[in-house]
């Protein structure tokens, strides 16, 4: 059973929502912030080009959230539920409501001021529920269902009344014309389409296994249908299967307009099966038993009221059906004159502007983007995800005016290169050690050492980087305390220790002061990297820089270790280095460095190095955050202490784009 | 038949016949029908007064938006996109343009009309907003929501990131609004744009007073101030094509000293602090900030 169903608007407005149980507003709130906004989680793809890939989801404080999005209303369909229940119908649900939703109020949908509508959408979704909630217990009484109720569909549908509110759709709304929102393969597949005829004759065995699936969910009537048939030879019950396959057909031969009980039975079992019999079928010996098992289930859905609805229902179906319908002459549209005046109107539209993109418009300038992307060494796992993020974007939408396809192509690559550098989080380091080393006097907390430490993969510059945020923090006239925690490489202390001595040099004027915690070699880096923060408290140190051995990525024992450095040293901040020379593997590195701190904890910011020696190649930067979500806090351009930067998206943008 | 021919349609367009007179005749009296109701729409359009609505991510800028809109707030989430609204002002707001206009002139209901555009207040959507903020036609004010409950000082350092990310927020808004003050070619400077600093959910019990919630934000502007300015250069200055007009600018007077909202009245940005809630009972919560936008009409 789902929790909440909701319908929001891009812009933050609830359109709709029925809930069942309540659910904390944080719930979808982090839906949109992790997957829309920061993209933590890829999105996937959210289009309704492919419904037979499963739908999204996104798991939350024991929820499970999916979603599908209507991209040219900016509408986003929310379905929350229990992570403990499994529900398959989920995804139709989806579809449904979307392609129900988007027709009955598209004309509401399209005014700029959503936020003042109210959507009597609660019946509707009532129903769909109902509709879709058995076939998840039990997939073959569902088949049956059609027969009932196409039956009684003459006497209830004309004049009973509407439930109250009024709801929009008008025949006319139906058939204006409207781009292929919904669209569902699997129920375009289901109407009855005579193709698999020709094989199902020639393989009685196989129609005997799909009749055995569809089988024992039919309980009652069927049992004793079904000894009969495991106890008969299977050349006895050739015969009687089709006799059955007959009765399972029943239903969808004789309703021809109830669409949407086809989509009920999505399963393509069922659809080859009833074109089996189709062809072959003329013994009505069977029939009998499957009468009664129509009468009760028609008693039963009477008597839960079903009638009262039944004209809404049949509204439903026709939209839904209108929506497949709609989406199967929309593709096949486009003759030769057609398209030759489609190419010509393209070609103006190019020019001028307000074409409506579709994905082989921008196919072409998207490869070249991606190849451009490329170039400038942002990995490939990077440059694919950011076009695709730009193609869902800019699908369906229409181009400016005087404003070509290439143009419209940039100026999206252009901003969602800036999303995805934008930081979600501040990122002034002075502040945050500001309030940590000397916390108001009303926030009853002790000054503590703020801790900063560094990792990265070997030779990426991580003691150089350190030296250089010791000069900055020195600058400020911090007291840092250097901890050498690199125990495993032979002259990193050494190392650590001239830096020291240089920096000590160069602020003495300043007011900073610096020293260095080492401990020799041989020791565990965790320990030591403890001791120092004991030490820096004892000490009265503001910030305590530790630095750590270098490791490979995926070298699995040296990255366990720093499981148990973040445990004991607990660092307010921890930044990767990482190189802006590395290529594809930086999106590994990124990934890998940013899991080995267990569960809880993670990186906090890159340090790219080596900036100055790419020019303008700085897709690094992009790889790196694109593989975490996690912000590039400084960069360094150069060989002397102050060189170092916080990063300007604007500049980066414009280099990648260059 | 060539073009030069008597039966070619180039003659027949320009000779004097019967059916170019009457062609000719009609485009004449209809161009300029077409080109005034075109201009005209488009004008109407474009200057009804604009208002924006910013403010950090959940301190109810599409509730406000809606509550101004439908009278009753709606239950919202976290936006991804702008939303904009025209709003017409309640019978007890007047506009400053119209006071002396009488109840029943038709054209007060036209005047008592505004945009409201409500911009995302998410970390990664902001940017895109502030570099828009000082292009926008007609722009009569800009309205920054803040969380009052989420402001105070208080436990922990977990507690003031409320407090900090208005302040970073408000001073980058600020910082933009001066900055196209101080890089205005002419003498006269850019026209003056209100600046509304509205305190919501006044009805929580966590809620700061109007006087702290200003005394609060002027003191973390001053220390973002402080810190931005012995923060690292970026990556821009120095690397860029256009790293000399570049200049770093500080808010205020120079970034000297404590930052006070009163200073940014010098560079035509006269600031208040108004607050009152979205929700919780009554519809006192947002009278004030009618007004407010009463007077810049």
């Amino acid at each position: 059973m789902i929790d909440t169903f909701e319908i929001l608007s891009t812009s933050g407005v609830v359109l709709w929502s029925k809930n069942y149980i309540p659910v904390g507003n944080n719930v979808v709130n982090s839906l949109i912030r992790e997957v829309f906004i920061e993209e933590k989680v890829a999105p996937g793809t959210n289009a309704g080009e492919d419904s037979d890939t499963r739908k999204p989801s996104y798991k939350k404080e024991g929820y499970t959230l999916k979603w599908t999005a209507a991209k040219d209303l900016g509408l986003i369909f929310v379905a929350v539920y229990q992570s403990l229940v499994h529900l398959t119908w989920i995804d139709k649900l989806l579809d449904n409501v979307r392609a129900l939703f988007t027709e009955l109020y598209k004309d509401e949908l399209k005014k700029p001021r959503t936020s003042a509508q109210m959507f009597p959408f609660d019946d509707y979704f009532d129903r769909q529920i109902h509709e879709l909630e058995p076939h998840a217990d039990a997939t073959a009484p569902k088949i049956f269902e059609p027969t009932p109720s196409v039956d009684l569909t003459p006497p209830s549908s004309s004049g009973t009344d509407r439930e109250g509110d009024e709801p929009p759709p008008m025949p006319g709304l139906r058939k204006a014309p409207q781009k292929p929102v919904y669209s569902d393969n699997t129920s375009t597949d289901a109407t009855p389409v005579p193709t698999p005829d020709t094989s199902r004759p020639s393989s009685p065995a196989v129609s005997q296994l799909l009749t055995a699936k569809a089988g024992p969910a039919a309980k009652l009537s069927r049992r004793g249908r079904k000894k009969a048939n495991i106890s008969s030879a299977p050349v006895s019950s050739g015969d009687e299967s089709p006799a059955r396959l007959k009765a399972v057909k029943k239903g969808p031969t004789k309703k021809s307009m109830r669409r949407w009980d086809d989509n009920g039975m999505a399963d393509e079992d069922d659809g080859t099966v009833l074109d089996y019999s189709a062809a072959s079928l003329d013994d009505e010996a069977a029939g009998t038993p499957m009468e009664e098992v129509d009468h009760s289930t028609w008693g039963k859905r009477t008597g839960k009221g079903e009638f009262v609805l039944k004209d809404l229902d049949d509204e439903m179906d026709s939209i839904l059906a209108a929506a497949n319908s709609k989406k199967a002459t929309s593709e096949q549209t486009g003759g030769i004159v057609g398209s030759s005046l489609g190419v010509i109107g393209g070609l103006f539209r190019n020019v001028v502007g307000g074409k409506t993109l579709t994905k082989e418009d921008i196919a072409k300038s998207m490869k070249g983007m991606e190849d451009h992307l490329l170039k400038k060494n942002v990995a490939r796992e990077a440059a694919v995800r950011l076009c695709e993020s730009v193609e869902r974007e800019l699908i369906g939408m229409k181009t400016a005016s005087f404003t070509s396809v290439e143009t419209t192509i940039n100026s999206a690559m252009e901003s969602a290169l800036s999303k995805i550098l934008t930081p979600a989080t501040s990122l002034d380091l002075l502040r945050q050690i500001q309030s940590v080393t000397s916390p108001s006097a009303l926030s009853l907390q002790k000054p503590r050492p703020y801790v900063i430490s560094i990792v990265g993969v070997n030779g990426v510059g991580k003691s150089t980087n350190l030296s250089k945020l010791c000069f900055f923090l020195l600058q400020n006239k911090y007291r840092v305390l250097v901890a050498a925690a690199d125990t495993f490489r032979s002259g990193a202390v050494e190392q650590l220790k001239v830096h020291v001595r240089n920096l000590r040099e160069l602020s003495k004027r300043e007011g900073g002061e610096v020293d260095i915690y080492e401990k020799g070699y041989g020791k565990d880096a965790a320990n030591i990297a403890q001791d120092a923060v004991k030490h820096a408290t004892e000490n009265g140190f503001d910030v305590v820089l530790i630095d750590t051995a270098g490791r490979r990525h995926n070298d699995a024992r040296l990255m366990s270790s720093l499981e148990k450095f973040a445990k004991l040293a607990n660092p307010d901040k921890i930044f990767m280095v990482g190189e802006a020379l590395v290529g594809t593997d930086s999106v590994q590195q990124a990934r890998h460095f940013n899991a080995a701190f267990g569960a809880g904890r993670s990186l906090d910011g890159f340090i790219i190095s080596k900036c100055d020696t790419v020019g303008d190649m700085v897709g690094t930067l992009v790889s790196m955050v694109h593989a975490t979500g996690i912000p590039v806090v400084f960069l360094g351009t150069g060989q002397h202490y102050s060189d170092l930067r916080t990063l300007n998206v604007k500049w980066a943008v414009r280099l990648l784009m260059s | 038949m060539a073009w030069y021919d008597d039966d070619s349609w180039v003659t027949k367009a320009l000779g004097p016949n019967i059916s170019t007179i009457i062609i000719v005749t009609l485009i004449a009296f209809a161009l300029p029908l077409l080109v005034h109701s075109y201009l005209y729409r488009a004008r109407t359009f474009a200057t009804l007064p604009t208002f924006l609505l910013l403010g950090p991510s959940g301190a109810g800028k599409t509730s406000l938006l809606c509550l101004f809109d439908n009278g009753k707030p709606s239950e919202t989430r976290i936006s991804q996109t702008p939303l904009s609204a025209t709003i017409t002002l309640p019978s007890n707001a007047t506009a400053r343009s119209s006071k002396y206009r009488s109840e029943n002139d038709p054209s007060m209901k036209k005047n008592r009309q505004f945009q409201l555009v409500d911009i995302p207040g998410h970390g990664k959507l902001r940017h895109f907003t502030l570099e828009h903020i000082t292009k926008l036609q007609n722009l009569k004010g800009i309205i920054f929501l803040v969380d009052t409950a989420d402001l105070s000082t208080g436990s922990g350092a977990q507690s003031d990131n409320g407090l900090l990310e208005a302040a970073e927020y408000l001073h980058d808004v600020l910082l933009v609004l001066q900055k196209r003050y101080t890089s205005a070619k002419t003498s006269k400077g850019p026209k003056e744009i209100p600046f509304l600093i509205a305190g919501n959910k006044q009805d929580l019990f966590t809620a700061l007073p109007t006087p702290l919630v200003k005394a609060a934000l002027e003191a973390e502007i001053s220390k973002v101030r402080e810190t931005k300015s012995k923060g690292l250069l970026d990556s821009g200055i120095g690397m860029g094509e256009d790293a000399v007009e570049e200049e770093r600018e500080w808010l205020g007077d120079g970034g000297e000293g404590k930052f006070q909202f009163k200073q940014m009245e010098e560079v035509n940005v006269p600031i208040e602090v108004i607050c009152g809630n979205v929700l919780g009972d009554g519809t006192n919560g947002v009278e004030k900030w009618w007004q407010w936008i009463g007077d810049q009409m």
